[in-house]
C-alpha cells in the first residue's frame, strides 16, 4: 500500500499578493507580483522551474482558460502547465498537482500558482454562472452565502439551539478574524469590528449578515516545491514540508439523500480524517499548532472546526465563544484574518493559506507571529454544503 | 342577423351516462387588495374607490395560465387513475402562440404520448364552447379534461385592475360514473364585441357595460338559454343553479327576465377573486358543484360573441368527490399583498432594478430539457430496485447502494416534502425578494435542494411541510422564453386538516 506524501515534498519559496479590490491589476499583474516574492525566496532561477501547475476558478471573468495565462504571463520556457479549477479548493488543488509531480519524481522543481481576478463583474459577491445545462433547469439559482446559510438553519435545528446562540458565535468568528486582519498589512480588510456591528449588519442570506461573509478580492498566491533530498543539498536548514495533502469531493449523498441531516460537511470529515492519517496526527486538537480554514461564511468555520475534529461535536459554539481559536487560544485559527479578511480571490485562497502556515512555521509572520508552531492545517471547500469539494493540508516542519 | 338561423341546436349524445366525472380549481394564494389598489391610482381616477372592496387573485411571478392550468387538473384528478385521453386547454391569455400550451401541462401531469392535446383560445367562452362540443363528440377511449384558466393583466387605473382574477378550474368529461349529466347544450354566434385583445395589444378594451347588459346579456343569453332548455326538455322553473359569468348586476337583471329568482344565479367570487375570464365558468361550476346535491339541474351559461348554455344534471356520485376539491380550499389560504408596485413587479409591469444579477442568462439548452424532459415536467425522479432508495434526479447509478441502472422511474410532485435547511436570500436574484431556498427530504431517502414559492419570509422554518407545485422556473427575456419546474410550496391547511382526521 502507498504511504503517501508525508515528509517527501519541501516548499522553499513562497509569494502572495495584496489582496483587496485591485483595480490597478489585472490577473497577470497579481500572478507577477506573487511569482516575484515566491523566486526570490526560493533563490532559484525561472529556468530550474520544470513545470507548474495554475489555479483559476473563473477563467470567464478574468485570464481565460488553459495553461496560456500563466505560461504567457511569465513568458516560461515552454515546461509544461496544467491549469486545475476546483471550485474553491482550486489553489490547494493546484498545490496538489505541484507537490504529486514531486513526489512522483517526474521533476525536481514545481511551481503551484493560484490566481483570481473577481472585481471587474461590476458587482458585489461572486460572479453568477451556469451549473451546466440539466442542473440550471431545475437547481435554484443560489448564491454562496444563500447556500451556506443553509448550514446555519440545519445546524440549530438539529443541536436544538436558538438561532441567536448561534448568531452570537459567528459574530464571534467574524470579530476573531477582523482583529487579525488588522495585523496583516497584505489583507483586504483590515478594521476591526465589534460584536454588535456584526449582530447588527444588515441580512445577505438569513441567518447570514454582511460581517458573515468574507471579502471576494483579487489576489494571487505562489509556491515553489522540491524533494526533501533536493531542499537539502540546496543547503535549507528550516524546512518546510508536506505532510498532506487531501481531497473529498461529494459524490451526491448530500443533495440526494436523507443520510446527511445538512448540519455538517461530509467531505471535510472524510477528507480531514484521510489527512491526519498520511500525516500521522492521532489527536488534531493536541498536535495542530494552527489552522487556516474555508470561513467563506462565519458558520461554515464553526461547523468546520466539528467537521475537522477540533472541537467536539454539537460544541463549537461553545469552543468559540471561549476563545479556542482566537489568536491567543488553543487553537489559534485564521490568524492571516482567513478568508473573511486577507480575503478570497478563489484560486489563490488554498495557496495563501499554506503561505501563511509556511511564514508562521518559519516565524516569518511578523506581527501575528505566534509562538514556536510546528504543525499547521489549511482546508478549504468548494460549492456547497450539498455538494462540495473539500481539500485538507497538513504543513509542518520537517523536524516536526 | 335572424338568430335562428344563428343559433345551432344540438343534440348531446344520446348518453344518460355522460357528463362530468369529477372538477377542481385554483386559485394563486396571492391576493391583491382593492383598497391597495385604489390608494395608489385614484388620484387619477377617483371613481375607482367604489371597487375598493375585497381583494382579487393574483398570480405570483411565476404562476401564468399554464401553471394555474396544471394546478387546477391535479386539483381534479388527484386521486382517480384514469387513463385520460384528451387534455384541452382553454384560455385567452396562453403564454405560448406556438408550443402546445395544453402539451406543457399534460407533461406535469404524466399523462402520456398517446394523449390528445389541444388549446383553445379566441374567447372568454373558450371553456364553454369546448364543454358543448365535448358534450356532442365524446370519443369511448376515455375522458377528457377540459382546463380553463386566464391570467389576464390590467392596465393600471382600469377597472379591469380591479375585477379581474387570475385563477383556473377544470371538469374532466367522460362516460361512466359522472357527477352531473349533460341534459342539453346550444351555441349562439354573435359579434357583439362587448371587449377585445389584439394580438398586438398588452391590455383588454372594453366598452361600456350598459351597453353589453341590455344587448348582450339580456338578449343573446336567454335565446341560448331557450335552445338549451328545450333540448334537456326542462324549463327555467327546474333550473337549480345558473353559472353566469358577470356580476351581481347583471344576474339581478337577468333574473327579472327569465322570470326566476336571482338567488338560484351562483356567486361570482368577486368579493376575493375576481373575473377569471375564460375560466371564470368553470371556476363557478366548480363552487357550485362543492355545495350542490344530487339531482340538481345547474345550467352553466359562456357569454362573449355570443353565448353558451349547458344544462347539467348532478348525480349521487357526487358527494363522494365533495369536500376534497374545489375553489373553496385555495380561497380560503391568501396571502393579502397591500403594496401596489409589488403588485405591478410581479406582473412585469414595473420594471424595479433588481442589480446586474438580474442580467444572468438564462438560455434553455432545449435539446438538454427534451431529453430531460420527465424529469423537468413531471419531477420524475428514480427507484433504486435494489435497495428501494427514492432520488432526483435518476441517475445511472444509485446515491445510495451504486447499483448500475436498476432505477425505475417514480415522480416526487405528488409527495409531501420537509424542510431539511433553508436560507432567505436577499442577494440572488428574484422577481419576489428574497429567494427562498433549501433542502427539502421526501420520502424513502430523496433529498432535493429546491427553489420555494409562495412562502413569506420568516414563514419557512426546518420542520415545516411542503408540497410541491408546477411554476415557472426562469424567465429568458433575450428570447422571449421561460421554463418550467416544480416548486416546494406551503401545504394547504385545510389539506392538512383532512390528513390529521385520516391519519
Amino acid at each position: 500500500m502507498a504511504n503517501g506524501i508525508r515528509d517527501k515534498v519541501a516548499i522553499i519559496g513562497m509569494g502572495c499578493s495584496r489582496f483587496g479590490e485591485r483595480w490597478d491589476c489585472g490577473p497577470e499583474e497579481l500572478m507577477v507580483e506573487s511569482y516575484q516574492e515566491a523566486i526570490a525566496d526560493a533563490g532559484i532561477e525561472q529556468e530550474d522551474i520544470e513545470m507548474a501547475w495554475l489555479g483559476l476558478f473563473f477563467q470567464e471573468q478574468s485570464a481565460g482558460k488553459s495553461a496560456l495565462p500563466l505560461s504567457l504571463t511569465l513568458r516560461l520556457p515552454n515546461i509544461p502547465v496544467t491549469r486545475v479549477e476546483n471550485m474553491c479548493a482550486t489553489g490547494t488543488e493546484a498545490l496538489r498537482g505541484a507537490v504529486y509531480a514531486v513526489a512522483a519524481g517526474a521533476c525536481d522543481v514545481a511551481m503551484a500558482i493560484g490566481v483570481e481576478k473577481l472585481k471587474d463583474t461590476g458587482y458585489g459577491g461572486l460572479p453568477e454562472r451556469s451549473k451546466g445545462t440539466f442542473d440550471d433547469l431545475w437547481l435554484p439559482s443560489s448564491t454562496a452565502p444563500g447556500n451556506f446559510a443553509q448550514l446555519a438553519s440545519a445546524y440549530a435545528a438539529k443541536h436544538k439551539r436558538p438561532m441567536e446562540d448561534l448568531k452570537r458565535a459567528m459574530a464571534h468568528v467574524s470579530v476573531k478574524s477582523h482583529a487579525n486582519g488588522k495585523l496583516n498589512p497584505k489583507a483586504h480588510l483590515r478594521r476591526e469590528i465589534t460584536e454588535e456591528q456584526a449582530l447588527n449588519a444588515p441580512m445577505i442570506a438569513y441567518p447570514l449578515g454582511l460581517f458573515d461573509c468574507c471579502g471576494v478580492s483579487d489576489g494571487s498566491a505562489c509556491a515553489i516545491v522540491t524533494s526533501v533530498e533536493k531542499a537539502k543539498a540546496m543547503g535549507i536548514k528550516d524546512m518546510v514540508t508536506v505532510k498532506a495533502i487531501q481531497l473529498a469531493p461529494s459524490n451526491g449523498l448530500e443533495m440526494s439523500n436523507t443520510a446527511w441531516d445538512g448540519s455538517y460537511l461530509l467531505t471535510t470529515r472524510i477528507a480531514s480524517e484521510r489527512a491526519y492519517a498520511e500525516a500521522g496526527i492521532e489527536n488534531p486538537r493536541k498536535e495542530v499548532d494552527m489552522m487556516e480554514v474555508h470561513d467563506c461564511f462565519s458558520v461554515t468555520e464553526l461547523v468546520v472546526m466539528e467537521d475537522l475534529g477540533i472541537a467536539p461535536e454539537g460544541k463549537a459554539i461553545e469552543d468559540v465563544l471561549d476563545g479556542v481559536f482566537d489568536r491567543d487560544g488553543e487553537v489559534p485559527c485564521q490568524l492571516d484574518g482567513g478568508l473573511k479578511c486577507f480575503g478570497h480571490p478563489i484560486g489563490a485562497s488554498g495557496l495563501r493559506m499554506a503561505y501563511e502556515m509556511y511564514l508562521q512555521l518559519l516565524g516569518r509572520a511578523g506581527d501575528r507571529q505566534i509562538d514556536s508552531p510546528s504543525i499547521g492545517l489549511t482546508h478549504n471547500l468548494g460549492g456547497a454544503p450539498n455538494r462540495n469539494v473539500a481539500s485538507v493540508s497538513i504543513l509542518g516542519l520537517h523536524s516536526a | 342577423m335572424n338568430r335562428d338561423q344563428a343559433t345551432h341546436v344540438n343534440q348531446t349524445k344520446n348518453s344518460s351516462n355522460t357528463g362530468i366525472l369529477s372538477f377542481g380549481a385554483y386559485i394563486p394564494r396571492l391576493r391583491m387588495s382593492r383598497r391597495a389598489i385604489a390608494d395608489a391610482v385614484s388620484w387619477a381616477v377617483p371613481g375607482i374607490k367604489g371597487l375598493a372592496k375585497g381583494e382579487r387573485a393574483l398570480g405570483n411571478w411565476d404562476e401564468d395560465v399554464i401553471t394555474m392550468a396544471a394546478e387546477a387538473a391535479r386539483d381534479c384528478i388527484k386521486d382517480l387513475s384514469l387513463d385520460i385521453v384528451g387534455v384541452q386547454l382553454a384560455s385567452t391569455t396562453l403564454p405560448f402562440l406556438d408550443r402546445s400550451n395544453s402539451g406543457v401541462v399534460a407533461d406535469a401531469l404524466q399523462s402520456g404520448k398517446a394523449v390528445h392535446t389541444e388549446d383553445l383560445s379566441g374567447s372568454r367562452r373558450a371553456a364553454t364552447s369546448a364543454l358543448a362540443r365535448l358534450s356532442k363528440t365524446l370519443c369511448d377511449d376515455g375522458p377528457t379534461l377540459l382546463v380553463a384558466s386566464e391570467c389576464r393583466d390590467t392596465r393600471p387605473g382600469s377597472t379591469q385592475e380591479m375585477l379581474y382574477g387570475h385563477a383556473a378550474a377544470a371538469v374532466l368529461v367522460g362516460e361512466g360514473d359522472v357527477i352531473a349529466r349533460f341534459k342539453g347544450v346550444a351555441s349562439i354566434h354573435e359579434d357583439l364585441v362587448d371587449q377585445y385583445r389584439s394580438t398586438d395589444a398588452e391590455y383588454d378594451y372594453a366598452l361600456e357595460e350598459r351597453w353589453v347588459r341590455e344587448e348582450g346579456y339580456f338578449k343573446i343569453v336567454p335565446a341560448a338559454i331557450e335552445e338549451a332548455l328545450a333540448q334537456a326538455g326542462t324549463s327555467i322553473g327546474e333550473v337549480h343553479r345558473i353559472v353566469l359569468p358577470a356580476s351581481s348586476n347583471v344576474a339581478r337583471g337577468l333574473a327579472k327576465r327569465l322570470g326566476t329568482d336571482a338567488e338560484l344565479f351562483a356567486d361570482p367570487l368577486s368579493a376575493n377573486c375576481g373575473d377569471c375570464g375564460a375560466a371564470q365558468p368553470l371556476l363557478m361550476l366548480a363552487a357550485a358543484l362543492e355545495s350542490a346535491v344530487p339531482g340538481e339541474q345547474i345550467l352553466v351559461l359562456g357569454f362573449g360573441q355570443g353565448a353558451d348554455a349547458i344544462v347539467l344534471e348532478t348525480t349521487p356520485k357526487l358527494a363522494d368527490l365533495q369536500g376534497s376539491r374545489g375553489p373553496s380550499r385555495y380561497l380560503a389560504e391568501k396571502r393579502v399583498v397591500d403594496n401596489y408596485t409589488f403588485f405591478l413587479s410581479i406582473r412585469n409591469q414595473l420594471s424595479m432594478d433588481f442589480g446586474i444579477r438580474a442580467e444572468r442568462d438564462n438560455r434553455t439548452a432545449l435539446s438538454a430539457l427534451y431529453r430531460k424532459r420527465g424529469d423537468i415536467s413531471a419531477m420524475m425522479g428514480g427507484r433504486c430496485t435494489q435497495c428501494n432508495t427514492l432520488q432526483f434526479p435518476h441517475a445511472p447509478m444509485c446515491v445510495k447502494c451504486g447499483a448500475h441502472d436498476t432505477q425505475t422511474p417514480e415522480s416526487l410532485s405528488g409527495l409531501t416534502g420537509t424542510v431539511k435547511s433553508f436560507t432567505e436570500d436577499w442577494m440572488a436574484y428574484t422577481r419576489s425578494p428574497p429567494y427562498i431556498y433549501g433542502n427539502v427530504e421526501f420520502e424513502d431517502g430523496a433529498n432535493i435542494m429546491l427553489e420555494f414559492t409562495d412562502f413569506e419570509p420568516g414563514q419557512v422554518e426546518v420542520g415545516s411541510s411542503v408540497r410541491m407545485v408546477f411554476r415557472v422556473k426562469d424567465f429568458d427575456k433575450k428570447r422571449n422564453f421561460h421554463r418550467y419546474f416544480w416548486k416546494p410550496a406551503p401545504v394547504m391547511a385545510s389539506v392538512q386538516d383532512e390528513e390529521t382526521v385520516n391519519g
